[in-house]
Protein backbone atom coordinates (compact mmCIF):
# COMPACT_ATOMS: atom_id res chain seq x y z
CA UNK A 1 0.00 0.00 0.00
CA UNK A 2 3.05 2.23 0.31
CA UNK A 3 2.07 4.08 3.47
CA UNK A 4 4.80 5.91 5.32
CA UNK A 5 4.45 3.88 8.50
CA UNK A 6 4.05 0.51 6.91
CA UNK A 7 4.71 -2.19 7.46
CA UNK A 8 4.05 -1.71 11.17
CA UNK A 9 6.16 -3.73 13.53
CA UNK A 10 2.92 -4.97 15.04
CA UNK A 11 -0.81 -4.72 14.41
CA UNK A 12 -3.22 -5.17 17.31
CA UNK A 13 -6.84 -5.84 16.43
CA UNK A 14 -9.12 -4.54 19.15
CA UNK A 15 -8.66 -1.97 21.92
CA UNK A 16 -10.39 -3.65 24.84
CA UNK A 17 -8.56 -5.03 27.84
CA UNK A 18 -6.43 -7.45 25.82
CA UNK A 19 -5.75 -5.13 22.90
CA UNK A 20 -4.81 -2.28 25.21
CA UNK A 21 -2.37 -4.53 27.03
CA UNK A 22 -0.86 -5.84 23.81
CA UNK A 23 -0.41 -2.26 22.58
CA UNK A 24 1.28 -1.17 25.80
CA UNK A 25 3.67 -4.10 25.93
CA UNK A 26 4.59 -3.92 22.26
CA UNK A 27 5.09 -0.15 22.27
CA UNK A 28 7.14 -0.26 25.47
CA UNK A 29 9.38 -2.84 23.81
CA UNK A 30 10.01 -0.41 20.98
CA UNK A 31 7.68 -1.79 18.32
CA UNK A 32 5.76 0.64 16.11
CA UNK A 33 2.28 -0.57 16.78
CA UNK A 34 -1.03 -0.03 15.01
CA UNK A 35 -4.22 -0.56 17.01
CA UNK A 36 -7.34 -1.12 14.93
CA UNK A 37 -10.70 -0.57 16.60
CA UNK A 38 -13.99 -1.32 14.84
CA UNK A 39 -15.95 1.20 16.89
CA UNK A 40 -15.89 4.94 17.37
CA UNK A 41 -13.26 7.02 19.09
CA UNK A 42 -13.89 7.67 22.78
CA UNK A 43 -11.76 10.18 24.62
CA UNK A 44 -11.04 9.52 28.28
CA UNK A 45 -13.02 12.00 30.36
CA UNK A 46 -14.48 14.20 27.66
CA UNK A 47 -16.65 11.47 26.16
CA UNK A 48 -17.98 10.15 29.47
CA UNK A 49 -21.11 12.13 28.73
CA UNK A 50 -23.23 10.91 31.65
CA UNK A 51 -20.53 10.89 34.30
CA UNK A 52 -21.76 13.94 36.19
CA UNK A 53 -25.52 13.51 35.84
CA UNK A 54 -27.71 13.05 38.90
CA UNK A 55 -30.43 10.38 38.71
CA UNK A 56 -33.21 12.90 38.15
CA UNK A 57 -31.28 14.55 35.31
CA UNK A 58 -31.91 11.62 32.98
CA UNK A 59 -34.87 12.23 30.69
CA UNK A 60 -36.66 9.14 31.92
CA UNK A 61 -35.24 9.24 35.44
CA UNK A 62 -33.25 6.06 34.87
CA UNK A 63 -36.22 4.07 33.69
CA UNK A 64 -35.07 4.32 30.09
CA UNK A 65 -37.20 3.93 27.01
CA UNK A 66 -38.50 0.41 27.43
CA UNK A 67 -39.77 0.13 23.86
CA UNK A 68 -36.36 1.15 22.56
CA UNK A 69 -34.68 -1.44 24.81
CA UNK A 70 -37.01 -4.17 23.55
CA UNK A 71 -36.41 -3.25 19.93
CA UNK A 72 -32.73 -2.32 19.84
CA UNK A 73 -31.15 -3.69 23.03
CA UNK A 74 -32.95 -6.95 23.93
CA UNK A 75 -29.63 -8.64 24.74
CA UNK A 76 -27.45 -5.78 25.96
CA UNK A 77 -30.17 -4.54 28.29
CA UNK A 78 -29.81 -7.75 30.32
CA UNK A 79 -26.27 -6.79 31.30
CA UNK A 80 -25.80 -5.56 34.84
CA UNK A 81 -24.20 -2.32 33.68
CA UNK A 82 -26.70 -1.41 30.97
CA UNK A 83 -29.01 1.53 31.50
CA UNK A 84 -29.92 5.04 30.55
CA UNK A 85 -26.53 6.23 31.83
CA UNK A 86 -24.45 3.68 29.91
CA UNK A 87 -26.42 2.68 26.80
CA UNK A 88 -23.98 4.48 24.48
CA UNK A 89 -21.24 2.03 25.49
CA UNK A 90 -23.23 -1.00 24.29
CA UNK A 91 -23.94 -2.14 20.73
CA UNK A 92 -27.34 -1.89 19.16
CA UNK A 93 -28.50 -5.52 18.96
CA UNK A 94 -30.73 -4.83 15.99
CA UNK A 95 -27.85 -3.38 13.99
CA UNK A 96 -25.50 -6.18 15.06
CA UNK A 97 -27.74 -9.22 14.93
CA UNK A 98 -26.64 -12.82 15.33
CA UNK A 99 -28.39 -16.16 15.61
CA UNK A 100 -27.96 -19.09 17.99
CA UNK A 101 -29.67 -22.49 18.13
CA UNK A 102 -32.94 -22.24 20.04
CA UNK A 103 -31.66 -24.50 22.78
CA UNK A 104 -28.33 -22.68 23.09
CA UNK A 105 -28.99 -19.01 23.66
CA UNK A 106 -25.99 -16.81 24.28
CA UNK A 107 -26.02 -13.27 25.58
CA UNK A 108 -23.22 -11.63 23.68
CA UNK A 109 -22.48 -8.38 25.46
CA UNK A 110 -20.51 -6.01 23.24
CA UNK A 111 -19.07 -2.52 23.38
CA UNK A 112 -17.97 -1.25 19.98
CA UNK A 113 -15.83 1.76 20.86
CA UNK A 114 -12.24 2.61 21.68
CA UNK A 115 -11.62 0.82 24.95
CA UNK A 116 -14.24 -1.79 24.14
CA UNK A 117 -15.77 -3.51 27.12
CA UNK A 118 -12.97 -2.34 29.41
CA UNK A 119 -15.23 0.67 30.00
CA UNK A 120 -18.13 -1.43 31.26
CA UNK A 121 -16.52 -4.52 32.76
CA UNK A 122 -17.20 -5.74 36.28
CA UNK A 123 -13.54 -5.18 37.31
CA UNK A 124 -13.17 -8.37 39.39
CA UNK A 125 -9.68 -9.84 39.19
CA UNK A 126 -9.29 -13.42 40.42
CA UNK A 127 -6.25 -15.55 39.77
CA UNK A 128 -6.79 -19.05 38.50
CA UNK A 129 -5.04 -21.85 40.36
CA UNK A 130 -3.92 -25.38 39.60
CA UNK A 131 -7.33 -26.50 40.81
CA UNK A 132 -8.63 -24.84 37.63
CA UNK A 133 -5.77 -25.81 35.32
CA UNK A 134 -5.97 -29.47 36.32
CA UNK A 135 -9.73 -29.77 36.73
CA UNK A 136 -10.51 -31.30 33.35
CA UNK A 137 -7.51 -33.62 33.54
CA UNK A 138 -8.64 -34.91 36.92
CA UNK A 139 -12.19 -35.36 35.66
CA UNK A 140 -11.01 -37.00 32.44
CA UNK A 141 -12.32 -34.44 29.97
CA UNK A 142 -10.74 -32.79 26.96
CA UNK A 143 -7.08 -31.97 26.46
CA UNK A 144 -4.80 -31.10 29.34
CA UNK A 145 -3.81 -27.44 29.65
CA UNK A 146 -0.26 -26.93 28.39
CA UNK A 147 0.51 -24.61 31.32
CA UNK A 148 0.12 -24.60 35.06
CA UNK A 149 -0.32 -21.84 37.61
CA UNK A 150 3.39 -21.32 38.19
CA UNK A 151 3.82 -20.50 34.50
CA UNK A 152 1.25 -17.75 34.75
CA UNK A 153 1.84 -16.42 38.27
CA UNK A 154 4.55 -13.87 37.35
CA UNK A 155 2.31 -12.50 34.58
CA UNK A 156 -0.62 -12.12 36.93
CA UNK A 157 1.70 -10.08 39.10
CA UNK A 158 2.91 -8.05 36.14
CA UNK A 159 -0.66 -7.08 35.26
CA UNK A 160 -1.78 -6.50 38.85
CA UNK A 161 1.12 -4.19 39.58
CA UNK A 162 0.20 -1.97 36.66
CA UNK A 163 -3.59 -1.93 36.80
CA UNK A 164 -3.93 -1.84 40.58
CA UNK A 165 -6.04 -4.56 42.18
CA UNK A 166 -7.36 -4.11 45.67
CA UNK A 167 -7.83 -7.25 47.64
CA UNK A 168 -7.26 -9.21 50.78
CA UNK A 169 -4.62 -11.91 51.06
CA UNK A 170 -6.25 -15.16 52.15
CA UNK A 171 -3.48 -17.70 51.69
CA UNK A 172 -5.75 -20.11 49.81
CA UNK A 173 -4.00 -22.39 47.32
CA UNK A 174 -7.09 -22.55 45.11
CA UNK A 175 -7.56 -18.73 45.03
CA UNK A 176 -3.97 -17.49 44.93
CA UNK A 177 -3.12 -14.11 46.43
CA UNK A 178 -1.84 -11.39 44.13
CA UNK A 179 0.04 -8.10 44.24
CA UNK A 180 -2.74 -6.32 46.04
CA UNK A 181 -3.49 -2.76 47.00
CA UNK A 182 -5.34 -2.58 50.33
CA UNK A 183 -8.77 -4.22 50.26
CA UNK A 184 -11.99 -2.23 50.32
CA UNK A 185 -13.54 -2.33 53.74
CA UNK A 186 -16.49 -4.51 54.59
CA UNK A 187 -19.49 -2.81 56.05
CA UNK A 188 -20.50 -3.57 59.63
CA UNK A 189 -23.05 -6.19 58.63
CA UNK A 190 -20.71 -7.95 56.24
CA UNK A 191 -18.10 -8.07 58.97
CA UNK A 192 -20.58 -9.81 61.27
CA UNK A 193 -21.53 -12.31 58.59
CA UNK A 194 -17.89 -13.04 57.92
CA UNK A 195 -17.20 -13.65 61.59
CA UNK A 196 -20.20 -15.94 61.79
CA UNK A 197 -19.17 -17.97 58.76
CA UNK A 198 -15.57 -18.33 59.88
CA UNK A 199 -16.60 -19.30 63.39
CA UNK A 200 -19.20 -21.84 62.29
CA UNK A 201 -17.42 -23.42 59.32
CA UNK A 202 -13.79 -24.40 59.56
CA UNK A 203 -11.91 -23.40 56.43
CA UNK A 204 -14.63 -21.24 54.94
CA UNK A 205 -13.83 -17.62 54.24
CA UNK A 206 -15.64 -14.52 53.18
CA UNK A 207 -13.74 -11.63 51.65
CA UNK A 208 -14.34 -8.39 49.86
CA UNK A 209 -14.06 -8.78 46.10
CA UNK A 210 -10.67 -8.37 44.45
CA UNK A 211 -11.35 -5.51 42.12
CA UNK A 212 -9.51 -3.14 39.77
CA UNK A 213 -10.73 -0.03 41.58
CA UNK A 214 -8.00 1.98 43.26
CA UNK A 215 -8.42 2.55 47.00
CA UNK A 216 -5.47 4.95 46.71
CA UNK A 217 -3.70 6.73 43.84
CA UNK A 218 -1.68 4.31 41.75
CA UNK A 219 0.55 4.82 38.69
CA UNK A 220 -0.86 8.30 38.13
CA UNK A 221 -4.48 7.24 38.34
CA UNK A 222 -7.21 7.51 40.92
CA UNK A 223 -8.00 7.17 43.67
CA UNK A 224 -11.46 5.74 43.12
CA UNK A 225 -14.02 8.25 44.40
CA UNK A 226 -16.44 5.60 45.77
CA UNK A 227 -19.26 6.67 43.47
CA UNK A 228 -20.01 3.15 42.23
CA UNK A 229 -21.13 4.21 38.78
CA UNK A 230 -18.00 3.02 36.95
CA UNK A 231 -19.65 2.02 33.67
CA UNK A 232 -20.40 5.65 32.87
CA UNK A 233 -16.63 6.12 32.58
CA UNK A 234 -14.41 7.64 35.27
CA UNK A 235 -12.41 10.82 34.69
CA UNK A 236 -10.37 10.04 37.79
CA UNK A 237 -9.16 6.80 36.26
CA UNK A 238 -10.43 5.20 39.44
CA UNK A 239 -10.86 1.86 37.74
CA UNK A 240 -8.76 0.13 35.11
CA UNK A 241 -9.72 0.49 31.48
CA UNK A 242 -7.78 0.69 28.22
CA UNK A 243 -8.61 4.39 28.12
CA UNK A 244 -7.47 5.16 31.64
CA UNK A 245 -4.33 3.04 31.69
CA UNK A 246 -2.89 0.91 28.89
CA UNK A 247 -3.52 3.08 25.82
CA UNK A 248 -2.08 6.21 27.51
CA UNK A 249 1.00 4.18 28.47
CA UNK A 250 1.34 2.97 24.89
CA UNK A 251 0.82 6.47 23.52
CA UNK A 252 3.53 7.85 25.78
CA UNK A 253 6.15 5.82 23.91
CA UNK A 254 5.47 7.65 20.66
CA UNK A 255 5.18 4.29 18.95
CA UNK A 256 1.40 4.01 18.93
CA UNK A 257 -1.01 4.61 16.07
CA UNK A 258 -4.74 4.14 16.70
CA UNK A 259 -7.29 3.87 13.90
CA UNK A 260 -10.95 3.68 14.87
CA UNK A 261 -14.01 2.76 12.76
CA UNK A 262 -11.85 0.09 11.13
CA UNK A 263 -13.48 -3.35 11.11
CA UNK A 264 -10.93 -6.08 10.56
CA UNK A 265 -12.30 -8.65 8.13
CA UNK A 266 -9.45 -11.15 7.91
CA UNK A 267 -5.74 -11.77 8.21
CA UNK A 268 -3.67 -11.58 5.04
CA UNK A 269 -1.52 -14.64 4.49
CA UNK A 270 1.47 -14.78 2.16
CA UNK A 271 1.95 -18.20 0.55
CA UNK A 272 5.57 -17.66 -0.39
CA UNK A 273 6.82 -16.63 3.02
CA UNK A 274 4.19 -18.71 4.85
CA UNK A 275 3.53 -15.75 7.11
CA UNK A 276 0.62 -13.63 8.20
CA UNK A 277 1.55 -10.28 6.71
CA UNK A 278 -1.27 -7.93 7.55
CA UNK A 279 -5.01 -7.47 7.92
CA UNK A 280 -7.88 -6.52 5.64
CA UNK A 281 -10.11 -3.78 6.99
CA UNK A 282 -13.60 -2.54 6.16
CA UNK A 283 -14.25 1.12 6.93
CA UNK A 284 -17.25 1.27 9.27
CA UNK A 285 -18.67 4.33 7.51
CA UNK A 286 -17.74 4.09 3.83
CA UNK A 287 -17.59 0.27 3.66
CA UNK A 288 -14.41 0.72 1.62
CA UNK A 289 -11.80 -1.98 2.10
CA UNK A 290 -8.13 -1.47 2.69
CA UNK A 291 -5.17 -3.39 3.97
CA UNK A 292 -2.55 -2.79 6.64
CA UNK A 293 0.78 -4.57 6.64
CA UNK A 294 2.55 -5.68 9.79
CA UNK A 295 5.24 -8.04 10.98
CA UNK A 296 3.28 -9.28 13.96
CA UNK A 297 -0.49 -9.64 14.15
CA UNK A 298 -2.23 -9.70 17.54
CA UNK A 299 -5.92 -10.62 17.38
CA UNK A 300 -7.50 -9.15 20.52
CA UNK A 301 -10.97 -8.68 19.11
CA UNK A 302 -12.76 -10.71 21.84
CA UNK A 303 -13.20 -14.46 21.91
CA UNK A 304 -15.95 -14.57 19.32
CA UNK A 305 -14.77 -11.82 16.99
CA UNK A 306 -11.22 -13.17 16.95
CA UNK A 307 -12.54 -16.59 15.94
CA UNK A 308 -14.68 -14.87 13.31
CA UNK A 309 -11.66 -13.11 11.82
CA UNK A 310 -9.68 -16.35 11.72
CA UNK A 311 -12.60 -18.22 10.09
CA UNK A 312 -12.79 -15.43 7.52
CA UNK A 313 -9.09 -15.84 6.76
CA UNK A 314 -9.47 -18.63 4.21
CA UNK A 315 -6.76 -19.37 1.69
CA UNK A 316 -5.74 -22.34 -0.44
CA UNK A 317 -3.34 -23.29 2.32
CA UNK A 318 -5.99 -22.80 5.06
CA UNK A 319 -9.33 -23.63 3.41
CA UNK A 320 -11.27 -23.68 6.71
CA UNK A 321 -9.70 -20.54 8.07
CA UNK A 322 -6.43 -19.65 9.70
CA UNK A 323 -5.36 -21.68 12.74
CA UNK A 324 -8.20 -24.13 12.19
CA UNK A 325 -6.53 -27.32 10.98
CA UNK A 326 -8.21 -29.11 13.89
CA UNK A 327 -11.64 -27.83 12.89
CA UNK A 328 -12.16 -26.78 16.49
CA UNK A 329 -11.90 -23.05 15.92
CA UNK A 330 -15.07 -21.33 17.07
CA UNK A 331 -16.26 -24.36 19.05
CA UNK A 332 -16.37 -25.14 22.77
CA UNK A 333 -17.32 -21.65 23.83
CA UNK A 334 -18.09 -21.35 27.52
CA UNK A 335 -19.39 -18.25 29.29
CA UNK A 336 -18.97 -17.46 32.95
CA UNK A 337 -21.82 -17.10 35.36
CA UNK A 338 -23.12 -13.68 36.27
CA UNK A 339 -25.24 -12.22 39.03
CA UNK A 340 -25.04 -15.35 41.19
CA UNK A 341 -25.21 -14.71 44.89
CA UNK A 342 -27.24 -14.62 48.05
CA UNK A 343 -28.95 -11.97 50.12
CA UNK A 344 -29.92 -11.58 53.70
CA UNK A 345 -30.91 -9.12 56.38
CA UNK A 346 -28.66 -8.57 59.39
CA UNK A 347 -30.65 -7.22 62.31
CA UNK A 348 -29.29 -4.56 64.62
CA UNK A 349 -26.34 -2.22 63.93
CA UNK A 350 -28.77 0.68 63.69
CA UNK A 351 -26.18 3.16 64.98
CA UNK A 352 -23.69 2.17 62.28
CA UNK A 353 -23.43 3.12 58.64
CA UNK A 354 -21.13 3.36 55.62
CA UNK A 355 -19.40 6.38 54.16
CA UNK A 356 -19.43 6.36 50.36
CA UNK A 357 -20.47 3.75 47.85
CA UNK A 358 -18.08 0.84 47.53
CA UNK A 359 -17.73 -0.18 43.89
CA UNK A 360 -17.89 -3.91 44.51
CA UNK A 361 -19.31 -6.66 46.70
CA UNK A 362 -18.16 -9.59 48.78
CA UNK A 363 -17.11 -13.09 47.83
CA UNK A 364 -17.10 -16.53 49.44
CA UNK A 365 -14.27 -18.58 47.90
CA UNK A 366 -14.97 -22.13 46.89
CA UNK A 367 -14.90 -24.48 49.87
CA UNK A 368 -15.97 -27.79 48.38
CA UNK A 369 -14.38 -30.25 45.93
CA UNK A 370 -10.94 -28.83 46.47
CA UNK A 371 -9.21 -31.90 45.04
CA UNK A 372 -6.69 -33.62 47.27
CA UNK A 373 -7.59 -31.51 50.25
CA UNK A 374 -11.00 -33.10 50.06
CA UNK B 1 -45.22 -0.36 31.65
CA UNK B 2 -42.77 -3.17 31.11
CA UNK B 3 -40.83 -4.78 33.90
CA UNK B 4 -37.57 -5.16 32.02
CA UNK B 5 -34.53 -4.50 34.13
CA UNK B 6 -33.10 -1.13 33.18
CA UNK B 7 -30.39 1.00 34.68
CA UNK B 8 -28.70 -1.27 37.18
CA UNK B 9 -27.44 1.66 39.22
CA UNK B 10 -30.90 3.12 39.35
CA UNK B 11 -32.39 -0.27 40.19
CA UNK B 12 -29.98 -0.51 43.10
CA UNK B 13 -31.05 2.95 44.26
CA UNK B 14 -34.64 1.89 44.06
CA UNK B 15 -33.96 -1.35 45.88
CA UNK B 16 -32.26 0.65 48.57
CA UNK B 17 -35.28 2.95 48.82
CA UNK B 18 -37.52 -0.08 49.08
CA UNK B 19 -35.36 -1.58 51.78
CA UNK B 20 -35.45 1.63 53.80
CA UNK B 21 -39.19 1.98 53.43
CA UNK B 22 -39.62 -1.60 54.58
CA UNK B 23 -37.47 -0.90 57.63
CA UNK B 24 -39.46 2.22 58.46
CA UNK B 25 -42.68 0.29 58.15
CA UNK B 26 -41.38 -2.55 60.25
CA UNK B 27 -41.61 -5.30 57.67
CA UNK B 28 -41.91 -6.22 54.04
CA UNK B 29 -43.58 -4.25 51.28
CA UNK B 30 -46.42 -5.24 48.98
CA UNK B 31 -45.38 -7.04 45.81
CA UNK B 32 -46.97 -4.56 43.37
CA UNK B 33 -45.24 -1.69 45.15
CA UNK B 34 -41.89 -3.38 44.78
CA UNK B 35 -42.53 -4.20 41.13
CA UNK B 36 -43.70 -0.68 40.38
CA UNK B 37 -40.78 1.06 42.01
CA UNK B 38 -38.23 -1.23 40.37
CA UNK B 39 -39.85 -0.61 37.00
CA UNK B 40 -39.50 3.11 37.45
CA UNK B 41 -42.89 4.42 38.51
CA UNK B 42 -42.39 7.95 39.73
CA UNK B 43 -44.01 11.29 40.15
CA UNK B 44 -44.01 12.92 36.73
CA UNK B 45 -42.30 16.28 36.64
CA UNK B 46 -45.06 18.40 35.19
CA UNK B 47 -46.69 21.38 36.87
CA UNK B 48 -49.90 20.68 38.77
CA UNK B 49 -51.89 22.69 36.26
CA UNK B 50 -50.78 20.40 33.45
CA UNK B 51 -51.12 17.18 35.42
CA UNK B 52 -54.19 14.97 35.35
CA UNK B 53 -54.49 11.80 37.40
CA UNK B 54 -55.01 8.53 35.57
CA UNK B 55 -56.10 6.08 38.26
CA UNK B 56 -57.59 8.60 40.68
CA UNK B 57 -60.30 11.19 40.23
CA UNK B 58 -59.16 14.77 40.87
CA UNK B 59 -60.96 14.64 44.22
CA UNK B 60 -59.27 11.37 45.14
CA UNK B 61 -55.89 12.82 44.09
CA UNK B 62 -56.50 15.77 46.42
CA UNK B 63 -57.41 13.38 49.23
CA UNK B 64 -54.21 11.37 48.62
CA UNK B 65 -52.13 14.57 48.54
CA UNK B 66 -53.66 15.71 51.82
CA UNK B 67 -53.15 12.41 53.61
CA UNK B 68 -49.58 12.18 52.27
CA UNK B 69 -48.86 15.68 53.56
CA UNK B 70 -50.02 14.57 57.02
CA UNK B 71 -47.60 11.65 56.85
CA UNK B 72 -44.68 13.76 55.59
CA UNK B 73 -45.59 17.39 56.31
CA UNK B 74 -43.71 20.44 55.19
CA UNK B 75 -41.17 21.38 57.85
CA UNK B 76 -37.92 23.14 57.09
CA UNK B 77 -38.01 20.97 53.97
CA UNK B 78 -40.85 20.56 51.48
CA UNK B 79 -43.57 18.07 52.31
CA UNK B 80 -45.11 15.22 50.36
CA UNK B 81 -47.47 17.45 48.39
CA UNK B 82 -44.73 19.75 47.13
CA UNK B 83 -42.73 16.74 45.99
CA UNK B 84 -45.69 15.34 44.09
CA UNK B 85 -46.16 12.15 46.06
CA UNK B 86 -49.81 12.04 44.95
CA UNK B 87 -48.65 11.90 41.35
CA UNK B 88 -46.31 9.06 42.18
CA UNK B 89 -49.12 7.17 43.87
CA UNK B 90 -51.42 7.78 40.91
CA UNK B 91 -48.73 6.47 38.54
CA UNK B 92 -48.19 3.41 40.71
CA UNK B 93 -51.91 2.69 40.82
CA UNK B 94 -52.26 3.21 37.07
CA UNK B 95 -49.17 1.34 35.90
CA UNK B 96 -48.25 -1.17 38.54
CA UNK B 97 -51.05 -2.14 40.88
CA UNK B 98 -53.30 -5.03 39.77
CA UNK B 99 -56.97 -4.09 39.44
CA UNK B 100 -57.95 -5.82 42.65
CA UNK B 101 -55.38 -4.02 44.75
CA UNK B 102 -56.08 -0.72 43.02
CA UNK B 103 -59.75 -1.17 43.89
CA UNK B 104 -58.81 -1.93 47.49
CA UNK B 105 -56.81 1.27 47.68
CA UNK B 106 -59.69 3.28 46.22
CA UNK B 107 -62.04 1.61 48.68
CA UNK B 108 -59.65 2.64 51.44
CA UNK B 109 -59.94 6.24 50.30
CA UNK B 110 -63.72 5.86 50.44
CA UNK B 111 -63.42 4.52 53.96
CA UNK B 112 -61.41 7.59 54.99
CA UNK B 113 -64.32 9.79 53.92
CA UNK B 114 -66.88 7.50 55.54
CA UNK B 115 -65.00 7.64 58.84
CA UNK B 116 -64.70 11.41 58.50
CA UNK B 117 -68.49 11.64 58.15
CA UNK B 118 -68.85 9.70 61.38
CA UNK B 119 -66.21 11.56 63.39
CA UNK B 120 -66.51 15.14 62.16
CA UNK B 121 -69.69 15.10 60.07
CA UNK B 122 -68.03 16.06 56.78
CA UNK B 123 -65.85 14.52 54.06
CA UNK B 124 -62.21 14.25 55.11
CA UNK B 125 -61.02 17.22 53.09
CA UNK B 126 -63.49 19.50 54.80
CA UNK B 127 -62.57 18.38 58.31
CA UNK B 128 -60.19 20.49 60.35
CA UNK B 129 -56.51 19.61 60.37
CA UNK B 130 -56.65 18.31 63.93
CA UNK B 131 -59.68 16.15 63.11
CA UNK B 132 -57.96 14.81 60.02
CA UNK B 133 -54.90 13.99 62.02
CA UNK B 134 -56.86 12.20 64.75
CA UNK B 135 -58.62 10.10 62.14
CA UNK B 136 -55.36 9.13 60.45
CA UNK B 137 -53.77 8.29 63.79
CA UNK B 138 -56.64 5.94 64.49
CA UNK B 139 -56.19 4.32 61.08
CA UNK B 140 -52.49 4.04 61.77
CA UNK B 141 -53.06 2.31 65.11
CA UNK B 142 -55.36 -0.17 63.43
CA UNK B 143 -52.98 -0.77 60.53
CA UNK B 144 -49.85 -1.23 62.60
CA UNK B 145 -51.44 -2.73 65.68
CA UNK B 146 -51.15 -6.25 67.00
CA UNK B 147 -52.97 -7.78 64.05
CA UNK B 148 -49.93 -7.22 61.88
CA UNK B 149 -50.22 -9.30 58.74
CA UNK B 150 -48.02 -9.38 55.69
CA UNK B 151 -48.44 -6.73 53.02
CA UNK B 152 -49.58 -9.21 50.40
CA UNK B 153 -52.49 -10.55 52.42
CA UNK B 154 -55.82 -9.55 50.90
CA UNK B 155 -56.87 -7.55 53.96
CA UNK B 156 -53.76 -5.38 54.21
CA UNK B 157 -54.95 -2.15 55.80
CA UNK B 158 -55.23 0.91 53.57
CA UNK B 159 -53.05 3.00 55.84
CA UNK B 160 -50.17 0.60 55.48
CA UNK B 161 -50.26 0.87 51.68
CA UNK B 162 -50.69 4.62 51.88
CA UNK B 163 -47.66 5.05 54.12
CA UNK B 164 -45.60 2.72 52.02
CA UNK B 165 -46.29 4.62 48.82
CA UNK B 166 -45.82 8.00 50.47
CA UNK B 167 -42.37 7.16 51.82
CA UNK B 168 -41.22 5.73 48.52
CA UNK B 169 -42.54 8.57 46.40
CA UNK B 170 -40.91 11.10 48.64
CA UNK B 171 -37.44 9.65 48.99
CA UNK B 172 -37.03 8.78 45.32
CA UNK B 173 -37.78 12.37 44.27
CA UNK B 174 -35.14 15.03 43.73
CA UNK B 175 -36.21 17.05 46.76
CA UNK B 176 -36.45 13.99 48.94
CA UNK B 177 -33.07 12.75 47.80
CA UNK B 178 -31.20 16.03 48.03
CA UNK B 179 -32.77 17.74 51.03
CA UNK B 180 -33.83 14.91 53.29
CA UNK B 181 -31.10 12.43 52.49
CA UNK B 182 -27.32 12.57 52.26
CA UNK B 183 -26.68 13.32 48.61
CA UNK B 184 -23.00 13.23 47.67
CA UNK B 185 -22.28 12.50 44.01
CA UNK B 186 -18.55 12.19 44.73
CA UNK B 187 -17.98 10.72 48.20
CA UNK B 188 -14.23 10.55 47.53
CA UNK B 189 -13.60 7.60 49.82
CA UNK B 190 -15.28 4.56 51.33
CA UNK B 191 -15.40 3.64 55.00
CA UNK B 192 -17.21 0.44 55.75
CA UNK B 193 -18.33 0.84 59.32
CA UNK B 194 -18.75 4.33 60.77
CA UNK B 195 -21.06 5.75 63.42
CA UNK B 196 -24.37 6.75 61.87
CA UNK B 197 -23.87 10.23 63.31
CA UNK B 198 -20.85 10.73 61.05
CA UNK B 199 -23.06 10.62 57.96
CA UNK B 200 -26.17 11.84 59.73
CA UNK B 201 -28.65 11.00 57.03
CA UNK B 202 -29.33 8.09 54.78
CA UNK B 203 -27.33 8.10 51.53
CA UNK B 204 -29.50 9.21 48.64
CA UNK B 205 -27.94 6.83 46.14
Amino acid sequence: MGRVNEPYDAIVVGSGITGGWAAKELCEHGLRTLVLERGRHVEHGKDYITEWLQPWQFPLRGRGDQELYERDYPIQSKNYAFGEATRHFFVNDREHAYVTPDDKPFRWIRGYQLGGRSLIWGRLCWRWSDLDFAANLRDGHGVDWPIRYHDLAPWYGHVERFIGVSGERLGLAHLPDGQFLPPWEMNCAEGLVRQGIERAFRGRRMTVARVANLPRAHNGRGPCQARNQCARGCSYGGYFSSLSATLPAARQTGKLTVVTDAIVHSVSYDERSNRAVGVRVIDAHTKATREYAGQLIFLCASTLATAQILLNSKTARFPTGLANSSGELGHNLMDHISKAGARGVVPGLLDKYVYGRRPTGTYIPRFRNLGVQG
Amino acid sequence: MTHTANDARDAIDRREALRRAALLLGGALAAPTIAGVLAGCEARRVPDSAWAPRALTPAQAELVATVAEHILPETDTPGARAVGVHRFIDAMLAESYPTEQRQRFLAGLGDVDARAQRTCGRPFLRCGAAEQRALLEQLDREAFGATGGTPDEPDVPFMRTMKELTLLGYYTSEIGATRELHNAPVPGRFEGCVPLAQVGRTWAV
